[in-house]
């Protein structure tokens, strides 16, 4: 046992005193340091309209109306951080526009049957656009309910109430997990590594001779890459609070992360014990990652599934589930157990 | 060479591995086409929702759906056992808020399902009765270069007066996205270089109303379908769209970014196996022996590259069919982009000895690149200077618009030069004694520097790598520029300052450092003489680059800057006079003292460009 935990001391000595990994977290801190501006960028991809949801810019609309029933239209942009000038005509609303008074110019006809043509004059810049166009979007929503309603047709469920559930939807079902998770893929190519490095190195036969057992060696190697992803783990949940995002059921989400760290750890050790090179594992690790995650999807639920309902808060996740993670690290781990040896002894 | 590589990778994976590595593939590609064909759902099972006997079906697996009474039901709502329950067509909420969540989740799914019905019952006209069209008029000039002081204004378009905090503007700043919206065609090509010059407007004729009626029925189609992932386009409203306010689903904005993470992904990872091939062989010093071969450095490299190249062609040929691109054109943009990759990836490789540094640094060389790709192409359209990434000319082209002769040079030129310039330094340093030594990263860069100079041609050198440098310098400054929009503004621009003098006199005095460091230079005159050709050599190559973006960028303050009052001379006896100060006290007191000339030197640096900044204000 003494002899595994300087093992495992000399495998974290050298993981911090690797600059590189220092910077790599530096970076990563760095990153979180944006988190804002970067959340509402990876948001858009997710639900481009919560764009409009996250903005609380006022833009400026210039209304050029002829058609009856415009009141309804004017009244729901108040509501919603539309500026409006009103125009008596094209030329003066367009002149307004170029002067940089109105960033859009609606214009509203009158309608035909009941159907109203607006025109929606924008720049052309694309960020801009994007920007009025999210802002415009719920009056305009609304606008078209009034005129269905007028026309007497009738939507339900128009005023449920609830919160905008799209960035609770993806910070929980996407950002939480890919943080909970990453740490384990790190973990996976430390281990690859630190273990083809002392193949080509040939070190392994000097530690051969040594008085630990090879299991022991690579042991401690996972061990280390677990230990990382731990801290990682730990960390990102602190992070996220600060952030105001709170993991519920965080000791379980931490240990969900560990478990999966360390059976990913446990793979990749015996896939770099089998192959011997650093190249060949890499490449292996990445397409069994792809399948991996593909496959987990047929789960329920799925290591991303289970993380992002134990961080929400439902009721019926708990220890059980977790605990049902435990089952492959333990069936690799054995696996570890009885084929380590012969994998370092083989030759190339 | 390249024969030898290719056999090398066959090689690494045959026999058993290869049944493996195949076994695996297959597995891979199946379970991602069974996952393609169902709905893939990221949040499967995240609200637990109890209903009655008599509520709407919900078909949606975010919801886990179980039936209860009236009477359960509200108690496992009170106990936190569910987080909504339907009770007929009302839906209950606790006061969690998980239950507002799922509530605002549970609405829009039965707005959805509510409008599908109307569009069943009613005929088009009564169920959509708004359509807009999307018509575009220039807002005058909007020349981002006209602020060159301040890095990240109103990127926006915005105005000051509405956005209220600084941290609005910023998010603001970042959820800039262009792309599509409505399945309708590309817009006509417009004369895009005219950017500045105002467009008419276009009279509001009234639209047939059969037009719009068409397009409602389209949208509609589409959103019954209610694909999980919006569409690919380049763009995100294009002008003559027919927008329907309840059957928007807005695309994914960012065609810059998707473009990046098709080509650029698939290149970088295809590099990242050139990278391990060159450090194994490296490390195992069978690079060494190839040397003594009859073959030069330069076909031992590009043999081991060839390989990896024609792959990354090949896939650069599939995504653009995919995508429906030109692929000629697409070619020639994205052939310097590979190259440029793989020239960062041999510098990572000649550079570092063990993998653990390797994998660390090719994610920094990957997110700098993205960087320095992606961010320029935010601009397509708007701004010409964006055409400094190689993106805004693939943005261009999927727009189907065009673009000039001069913008395809500007965007690609600086990528072929890096490449050109690594190949240059790599044949320069590929020897036993650099390829296998430890030391920290500075001396190894100090080291590549050394062996590139030409000792016999010492002028001709230190003239050439001052030149050199310019595109390098101006990446840093590009990247810092990104990174101090954290800070506030007037922090930014001190920041800014500080940044840009001082690397640029790290530049410009490097080469003759070295020279001294290794004891060869010994007279003052020499030292003097160097350190004015680094400086004008820095000079020529920075205002060389203006003048490239000049041709491109027509109306700019970059004119007004080169050519207003003597702006020529005053620059080339700032740089030799602080570049010789940097020089001459390194000399006097030894390279200990490398870190004070620099700080002197950045502090003369400093002092002119606040007087020039002066002036111009």
């Amino acid at each position: 046992m003494s002899g595994f935990l300087a093992l495992l001391k000399r495998e974290l000595r050298s993981i911090t005193k690797e600059k590189t990994i220092m910077f790599a977290i530096i970076v990563q801190f760095f990153i979180a340091s944006f988190s804002s501006i970067i959340l509402v960028g990876i948001m858009a991809f997710y639900d481009p309209s919560s764009i409009g949801d996250s903005t609380h810019v006022r833009i400026r609309a210039g209304i050029v109306a002829t058609g009856e029933n415009v009141e309804p239209l004017l009244n729901y942009l108040d509501e919603s951080n539309v500026r409006l000038h009103v125009y008596p005509d094209m030329t003066t609303a367009e002149d307004a526009f170029k002067r940089r008074r109105i960033d859009t110019i609606m214009v509203v006809p009158e309608s035909r049957n009941g159907v109203v043509d607006m025109q929606l004059i924008m720049p052309e810049l694309d960020t801009k656009k994007t920007v009025i166009f999210m802002v415009l979007d719920e009056p305009l929503k609304r606008y078209e309910n009034y005129l269905r309603e007028s026309q007497g047709v009738d939507l339900n469920y128009n005023s449920v109430g609830g919160k905008p559930n799209t960035t609770y939807e993806f910070l929980y079902s996407l950002i939480v997990p890919i943080l909970m998770l990453f740490p384990a893929l790190i973990a996976g190519s430390i281990v690859i590594d630190t273990v083809s490095e002392e193949f080509e190195n040939k070190t392994f036969d000097t530690l051969a001779a040594a008085p630990v057992s090879l299991g022991q060696v690579v042991a401690s190697k996972m061990a280390a890459a677990v230990i990382t992803a731990a801290i990682q783990v730990i960390m990102w949940v602190g992070l996220l609070r600060l952030n105001n995002i709170v993991i519920e059921n965080a000791g379980l989400v931490i240990l969900l992360g560990v478990v999966i760290a360390a059976a990913i750890s446990v793979v990749t050790a015996i896939m770099a014990l089998y192959f011997k090179d650093r190249e060949r594992t890499q490449f292996v690790y990445s397409i069994v990652l792809v399948a991996l995650i593909g496959g987990s999807y047929f789960l329920n639920p799925s290591p991303f599934g289970l993380i992002t309902r134990l961080a929400a808060g439902d009721p019926s996740m708990g220890m059980f589930q977790v605990a049902l993670y435990a089952v492959p690290l333990a069936i690799v781990g054995l696996l570890f157990l009885k084929v380590s040896r012969r994998l370092v002894l083989s030759r190339r | 060479m390249s024969r030898r590589e290719i056999t090398r990778l066959r090689a690494r994976f045959s026999g058993k591995s290869r049944v493996i590595v195949l076994a695996i593939l297959a597995l891979t590609i199946v379970s991602s086409y069974v996952i393609y064909h169902q709905d893939l759902v990221i949040s499967k099972g995240l609200y637990i929702v109890g209903v009655s006997a008599d509520a709407p079906v919900i078909a949606d697996s975010r919801f886990n759906i179980t039936e209860h009474d009236r009477e359960t039901g509200y108690e496992l709502l009170e106990r936190g056992a569910i987080d909504l329950y339907l009770d007929g067509e009302e839906i209950v909420m606790s006061h969690t808020e998980r239950s507002e969540y799922a509530a605002g989740a549970l609405q829009k799914y039965l707005e959805k399902q509510e409008l599908l019905r109307v569009a069943d019952a009613y005929e088009i006209d009564r169920a959509f009765p708004l359509r807009i069209e999307i018509s575009y008029l220039d807002g005058g000039d909007e020349d981002l270069i006209a602020e060159p002081s301040a890095p990240a204004p109103d990127i926006a378009g915005i105005p000051d007066s509405t956005a209220p905090t600084d941290e609005t503007h910023k998010s603001l700043s970042s959820a800039e996205p262009p792309v599509a919206m409505s399945p309708e065609p590309v817009s006509p090509p417009e004369d895009k270089l005219a950017v500045a010059s105002p467009i008419a407007l276009p009279e509001p004729m009234p639209l047939s109303p059969a037009a719009t009626d068409d397009a409602v029925r389209k949208q509609l189609t589409d959103f019954a379908e209610s694909r999980q992932l919006p569409e690919f386009k380049a763009e995100f409203i294009s002008e003559n769209d027919i927008i329907i306010p309840s059957l928007m689903t807005p695309p994914i904005p960012l065609a810059q970014v998707i473009i990046t993470f098709l080509y650029v992904v698939p290149v970088f990872f295809i590099s990242l196996f050139f990278t391990s091939s060159f450090t194994e062989e490296k490390v195992s010093r069978k690079l060494i022996v190839l040397l003594s071969a009859p073959v030069t450095r330069l076909q031992v490299i590009l043999g081991k590259m060839l390989p990896y190249l024609a792959y990354s062609i090949i896939v650069i040929i599939g995504v653009t069919m995919v995508l429906k691109g030109n692929i000629l054109l697409g070619l020639a943009i994205f052939i310097p982009v590979m190259l440029f990759i793989f020239s960062i990836y041999l510098i990572v490789a000649l550079t570092y000895r063990t993998f653990k540094d390797q994998t660390f640094f090719s994610v920094l060389a990957l997110s700098v690149v993205t960087v320095y790709l992606v961010g320029p192409a935010m601009f397509t359209g708007v701004n010409d200077l964006s055409y400094i990434s190689p993106l805004t000319l693939a943005v261009t082209m999927y727009r189907g618009e065009s673009f000039t002769v001069p913008q395809y040079f500007l965007a690609t030129t600086p990528l072929l030069l890096v490449f050109g310039q690594t190949m240059f330094v790599g044949t320069r340093v590929f020897n036993e004694e650099y390829l296998m030594g430890f030391r920290p990263l500075h001396k190894k860069i100090a080291e590549a520097m050394y062996l590139t100079l030409d000792r016999a041609h010492v002028n001709l050198s230190i003239l050439f790598m001052g030149m050199c440098l310019v595109p390098l310098v101006f990446m840093v400054e590009l990247a810092s520029i990104v990174f101090v929009t954290n800070l506030p503004m007037p922090f930014m621009l001190g920041f800014m300052l500080i940044v840009s003098v001082v690397v640029e006199e790290l530049a410009k005095s490097a080469g003759v450092v070295i020279l001294l460091q290794n004891n060869a230079l010994q007279r003052k005159r020499d030292v003097f003489k160097l350190a004015a050709l680094s400086a004008l050599g820095f000079m020529l190559a920075e205002k060389l680059l203006l003048l490239m973006a000049m041709s491109v960028v027509s109306d700019s303050m970059f004119v007004q800057a080169l050519t207003g009052g003597g702006l020529l001379l005053l620059p080339l006896a700032l740089h030799v006079v602080s570049t010789s100060v940097v020089c001459l006290f390194t000399a006097h007191f030894g390279t200990r003292f490398y870190l004070l000339a620099i700080i002197l030197g950045s502090m003369i640096h400093a002092i002119y460009n606040l007087y020039v900044m002066g002036t111009l204000l």
